[in-house]
């Protein structure tokens, strides 16, 4: 019950700064509860200048327990998982505080994207590649499928 | 020194005329018949929102809101301060510790330091 009202302020208050973080959140017509995000990827990083589609499940516990979070579009990252999307980022899980909203919940993604955790891969081989410190190797892999994935209008989703 | 007297004085007719004139020309512009002096309070707290449901911490809970039940003892009319500082509705940080004894916002054991009711709540009081 509570759940639907909070998540009501999060859509008002998602419209409001959608231009400075350029995070795009909307929920699904029918369902507040199933929420969809665009996110940009970072500069500096091998996902520059892709768009990256997040599927949002909200629980009726929320915000007492995290939404479930996972890529729509296909990212080679070492804490992301290659085919089903999901993400492995400790704020998700164990965590999880109810003072995160949905917004903050995209920057931490973001934040993942700049920052991956190769110790705890989901990923092996985007792990491994940084794991021995092959940055360029995992670079080009990153930005080649970001270029394949993320960007063209006819991307092919899964 | 009588001379210098009477220039003196001679100097200052004049300027007193101007005030006296400018005085008149203007008139009284305003006049307080009544006042009335607003004391204002508020909670010593940093943030003016519940960061679990995000409702303002003067207005009852979300989860109040939602289920109005009039009972004043309602834990959703009462505002919790941790140790730590940091201050929620009294049923939002009940039901987040079910979960985890930690504070929602710097992640400390939670502990309470004082809990106090919402004045001018929904409360019928």
């Amino acid at each position: 019950m509570s759940a639907r009202t909070r998540l009501f302020k999060e859509l008002k208050e998602s419209a409001r700064n959608k231009e400075a973080t350029g995070i795009e959140l909307v929920p699904d017509e029918s369902n507040i509860f199933q929420w969809r995000a665009l996110i940009k990827g970072p500069t500096d990083t091998p996902f520059e200048g892709g768009t990256f589609e997040l599927a949002i499940s909200v629980p009726e516990q929320y915000p007492l327990v995290a939404p479930a979070v996972k890529y729509r579009t296909k990212i080679f990252h070492p804490n992301v998982h290659w085919k089903t999307g999901e993400i492995c980022l400790d704020i998700l899980k164990n965590a999880w505080s109810p003072a995160w909203t949905l917004h903050s919940v995209c920057q931490a993604i973001l934040a993942l994207m700049s920052d991956p955790a190769a110790d705890s891969p989901l990923n092996c081989d985007a792990g491994n590649l940084l794991r021995a410190g092959d940055i360029r190797g995992y670079n080009s892999m990153a930005r080649m499928l970001t270029a394949e994935h993320a960007m063209s209008e006819g991307m092919s989703q899964g | 020194m009588s001379d210098a007297m009477e220039v003196e004085e001679g100097q200052q007719a004049p300027q007193q005329e101007e005030k006296k004139g400018k005085g008149k020309a203007t008139g009284k512009r305003f006049e307080i018949k009544k006042w009335n002096a607003v004391a204002m309070w508020s909670w010593a707290i940093c943030t003016d929102t519940c960061a679990i449901c995000r409702n303002n911490l003067y207005e009852p809970s979300i989860e109040y809101q939602a289920n109005p039940t009039g009972d004043a003892d309602h834990p959703g009319l009462s505002i919790a301060w941790g140790t730590c500082g940091h201050v929620f509705h009294l049923d939002c940080i009940q039901r987040w510790l079910k979960t985890r004894s930690a504070c929602p916002l710097c992640n400390r054991e939670w502990e309470f330091s004082k809990i106090e009711r919402i004045v001018g709540g929904n409360a019928n009081e």
